[in-house]
C-alpha cells in the first residue's frame, strides 16, 4: 500500500516538474539592493523602477530573448548600504544562483565595487545611479554609466549658467561626503575663472543639525547665488532654515534632494525656484512618449511621480539591457559587444556609450517651477527659462 | 565678527540649549532617583515624534494637541516598563554599581527591540511634519513659529519640573530619594510610588520632546540615538542627578555649540562640543553642580 502511495506521488511530482520545464524556465536577473540602512531612502527610486519593470514585461508577456519571449524573475539581496558586501553579493548571484542577467546596485560607492566583479566573470552590466568622475577610471568593458553627471562638467556648465545669468557673487557651502566635494573641488576654480566671486567657501558635517551659523554667514556676505552642495537630509533642513533666516538670493542649488517628489511635496511654493542637477523630466516632449509612458505608469503604480534622477536612470539602464537581449540574447559576449557598440532609444533620448561614458546627453539643470520640475539648461534641451527665485 | 552679535544665533543657541536642557531633565530624574542609566532615553523621544506625524498625517491632529498625547503614551510605557523590568531590578541588584551596569543593558536591549520595531512598522524613510512654518520677523531676528513654540514649551516644562520638585511633595519626596534613599524611606517616602512616578515623568519628558523636535527635523526610527548621547553628555556635564545643573548644562553646551561654529567651521562642532565636555570633566569630574549630593 505504501508503496504504490509513494510511486504515484514520485509520479505526480515528475509530471508537475515536467510541466513547469514546458512552461519555460524564467530569465534570473539579479542586482543587490541598500534596502537598509543610510542609503535606503535614495535607494528606493531605483527598486520602484525595477519592480514597475518586471510588471510591464509581464503585461508584455515576457522578455524579448533573441526573438523568444521568456518570463523573467527578480533575484535580490539587501546590501545594507555597505560597499564592501556588493562584490560578495554579485559573485554569488553569478555562480551560486546563476542569474542569466544583472542590474545594476544604488550608488556610485557601489558601482565602483562591483566593476572588478563584471570584469573578472565577463558579465556586462549596465550601471545608472553613480556619477563621479572616479567612474572615467573604470576600466572600459563590462560596466556602462548613462549619467552625465561628471562633477568636471558639472562644474564648468554651472559657471556658464551663472554668467549668463549675470550672477557676480557666490556663496558655496558643501557637504563633506565624496560627491559634495568631488563637485566642491571642481565648482571652485571653474567659478573663478568665469570671473565670479566666491565669498564664501564652507564644509558641513553630514549629520549637521543646525545650519543658523553658516547661513547667517552667507546671509550677511549679501551674494547673487547660493550653492549648497548637499545630500537630501541636508537639502531639507536647508530649505527649512533658509525661510527662516530669510536667504533671498535670485540663485538657489541644491545637489541631491530636490528631485525626490517627497522634497516638493513638503515645501510647496516655498520649493519653487531652486535649482538642481538632472537632466530628464517628463515635460520634454522630444522624449515623448516613451517618457510620457514610463511618468503615467509609474505614477499609477506607486501614487507619486518618478524621482526624475535616479528613478530616470535606473529606467534608462533597463530600456538599454531589455533592447540588447533582444538582439543579441543572453550570450554574454554578444551582449558586449551590441552595449558597447549600439545606440539605444531611452526616456531621455538616444544613449550611445563611448568607453564608459554616454556622450550623447549633455550636462543639465532642472529647476522647481510651480511645482514640477522643467530643464533650464543647457538650451538644447531646456522645458523652461531660468526664473529668478 | 558681525555674525557673532547677530541675534539669530541667540535665538538659535536658546533652542537648541531649550532642547538640551528638556531631554536631559527627563534622562535625570530616571538616574538620579533610581541611578538607572537609560539608554532607550533617545527612541521615546523617537516614538514622540512619529505620534505627532501619525496623528497629524493620518486625522490631521495638531502636534500641539498631540504633545498631551505623547506625554501620557510615554507615560505609560514608563510605567510598563517600569513594572515589567526594572522594580525587580531594583530590589534585586544589591550594590548601586550593579543596579547602573544591568539597566544599561537592559535600557540598551530595549532600545535596539524599539528601534527596530519602529523600523518595521513604519519603514526607515525620514519623514517631515510641515507644522507651524511661518516665519515672524523681530527687528533683524527671524524666528519661524515651531522652534518659537519648541523654545516656550522647553522652557515652560523645565520651570514647572523645577517648581514641581520644590512645592509639591511628590516632588520634594523625589528630590528627597535623589539626595538619600534610605533616609528617605526612613522619613516615611512610599518609595516604590515615587520610583514609578520618576519614570512616569521622566519618559512623558521624552514623548514630548519628541513632538517638538518632530516640527523641526526629520523622522527616523534612528533618530533617538544623538539625543540619547547629547542627554549623557549634558547630565554628565551638570551632575549626575542634579536638575538643576542640567537644565544650566543643556544651555551652556547649546551656546557654546552655536558660537564655536560660528568662530571656527561647522566642521569644528564635536570637536569644540566634546572637547568642552572633556575639560570639564577634568577640571570637575563631579560636574558643573555636582558632588554637594550624599551618594548613599
Amino acid at each position: 500500500m505504501f508503496k504504490k502511495l509513494l510511486t504515484t506521488a514520485m509520479a505526480a511530482a515528475f509530471t508537475v516538474a515536467g510541466q513547469a520545464n514546458a512552461a519555460e524556465d524564467p530569465v534570473k536577473i539579479g542586482f543587490s539592493i541598500s534596502k537598509t540602512g543610510i542609503f535606503a531612502q535614495g535607494a528606493a527610486s531605483q527598486m520602484t523602477v525595477y519592480e514597475l519593470w518586471r510588471d510591464q514585461i509581464k503585461a508584455r508577456g515576457g522578455l524579448d530573448v533573441g526573438g523568444k519571449k521568456r518570463p523573467i524573475k527578480l533575484v535580490w539581496y539587501d546590501d545594507e548600504s555597505n560597499p564592501s558586501k556588493v562584490a560578495p553579493i554579485y559573485e554569488k548571484l553569478i555562480t551560486d544562483d546563476k542569474v542569466d542577467l544583472l542590474l545594476a546596485p544604488w550608488g556610485t560607492p557601489m558601482h565602483l565595487s562591483v566593476a572588478p566583479v563584471a570584469e573578472k566573470y565577463k558579465f556586462p552590466i549596465v550601471g545608472n545611479t553613480a556619477a563621479s568622475v572616479a567612474l572615467r577610471q573604470v576600466s572600459p568593458g563590462y560596466i556602462w554609466f548613462p549619467t552625465s553627471m561628471f562633477p568636471d562638467s558639472i562644474a564648468s556648465e554651472m559657471a556658464k549658467m551663472l554668467k549668463q545669468q549675470g550672477i557676480k557673487s557666490a556663496a558655496v557651502i558643501a557637504n563633506v561626503l565624496p560627491f559634495a566635494q568631488e563637485n566642491q573641488k571642481f565648482l571652485i576654480p571653474a567659478l573663478e575663472k568665469a570671473g565670479i566671486a566666491v565669498k564664501i567657501n564652507e564644509k558641513y558635517p553630514p549629520n549637521i543639525s543646525d545650519m543658523t551659523p553658516l547661513l547667517t554667514k552667507v546671509k550677511q556676505a549679501n551674494v547673487d547665488a547660493v550653492i549648497v552642495l548637499s545630500y537630501p537630509a541636508d537639502s531639507f533642513l536647508y530649505m527649512k532654515q533658509s525661510k527662516e533666516i530669510g536667504i533671498s538670493a535670485g540663485f538657489q542649488f541644491l545637489l541631491v534632494g530636490p528631485s525626490i517628489p517627497v522634497f516638493r511635496k513638503a515645501f510647496g511654493d516655498f520649493a519653487n525656484g531652486i535649482v538642481t542637477m538632472g537632466h530628464w523630466s517628463p515635460l520634454q516632449k522630444k522624449w515623448w512618449p516613451r517618457a510620457k509612458e514610463f511618468t503615467e505608469a509609474y505614477s499609477k503604480k506607486f501614487n507619486m511621480p518618478p524621482d526624475y534622477l535616479d528613478s530616470a536612470l535606473a529606467y534608462m539602464s533597463l530600456e538599454i539591457l531589455e533592447q540588447a537581449v533582444a538582439k543579441a540574447g543572453l550570450d554574454k559576449e554578444k551582449l558586449r559587444q551590441v552595449i558597447a557598440t549600439d545606440t539605444f532609444e531611452t526616456i531621455n533620448g538616444p544613449v550611445k556609450f563611448t568607453g564608459v561614458e554616454n556622450k550623447l546627453l549633455p550636462t543639465g539643470f532642472l529647476q522647481i517651477q510651480k511645482g514640477d520640475l522643467q530643464i533650464v539648461w543647457p538650451e538644447g534641451m531646456a522645458t523652461s527659462k531660468f526664473m529668478k527665485r | 565678527m558681525d555674525a557673532f552679535l547677530s541675534g539669530q544665533l541667540l535665538f538659535s543657541a536658546l533652542v537648541i540649549g531649550s532642547v538640551y536642557a528638556l531631554i536631559g531633565l527627563g534622562l535625570n530624574l530616571v538616574y538620579g532617583t533610581m541611578r538607572l542609566l537609560n539608554i532607550a532615553h533617545g527612541d521615546l523621544m523617537m516614538l514622540g515624534a512619529y505620534t505627532s506625524f501619525w496623528l497629524l498625517s493620518l486625522v490631521g491632529l495638531s502636534p500641539i494637541l498631540s504633545l498631551l498625547i505623547a506625554a501620557l503614551g510615554a507615560s505609560a510605557i514608563g510605567a510598563a516598563a517600569y513594572f515589567g523590568l526594572f522594580r525587580r531590578q531594583i530590589e534585586i541588584s544589591g550594590p548601586v554599581e550593579k543596579l547602573e551596569a544591568n539597566s544599561l543593558l537592559l535600557f540598551f536591549g530595549l532600545s535596539v527591540v524599539v528601534q527596530n520595531l519602529a523600523a518595521l512598522a513604519f519603514t526607515a524613510s525620514p519623514r517631515a511634519v510641515p507644522y507651524l512654518d511661518q516665519v515672524f520677523r523681530v527687528g533683524e531676528i527671524s524666528m519661524t513659529a515651531n522652534r518659537l513654540l519648541t523654545l516656550g514649551v522647553a522652557l515652560a516644562l523645565c520651570a514647572a519640573t523645577v517648581i514641581f520638585l520644590r512645592a509639591n511633595i511628590y516632588g520634594l519626596a523625589i528630590k528627597a530619594l535623589i539626595q538619600n534613599r534610605d533616609a528617605a524611606k526612613i522619613v516615611g517616602v512610599k518609595v516604590e510610588r515615587v520610583q514609578l512616578l520618576s519614570f512616569m515623568l521622566g519618559f512623558g519628558l521624552a514623548g514630548l520632546a519628541g513632538v517638538l523636535l518632530s516640527m523641526t527635523e526629520q523622522i527616523s526610527p534612528f533618530m533617538g540615538f544623538p539625543f540619547t548621547i547629547a542627554a549623557f553628555v549634558v547630565i554628565i556635564t551638570g551632575g549626575l542627578g542634579n536638575l538643576t545643573g542640567g537644565i544650566i548644562a543643556g544651555f551652556l553646551l547649546g551656546f557654546i555649540e552655536i558660537y564655536g561654529v560660528v568662530l571656527t567651521s561647522q566642521n569644528a562642532r564635536s570637536i569644540i562640543l566634546y572637547g568642552v565636555f572633556v575639560a570639564i570633566l577634568l577640571l570637575r569630574p563631579q560636574g558643573l553642580l555636582g558632588g554637594r549630593r550624599v551618594v548613599r
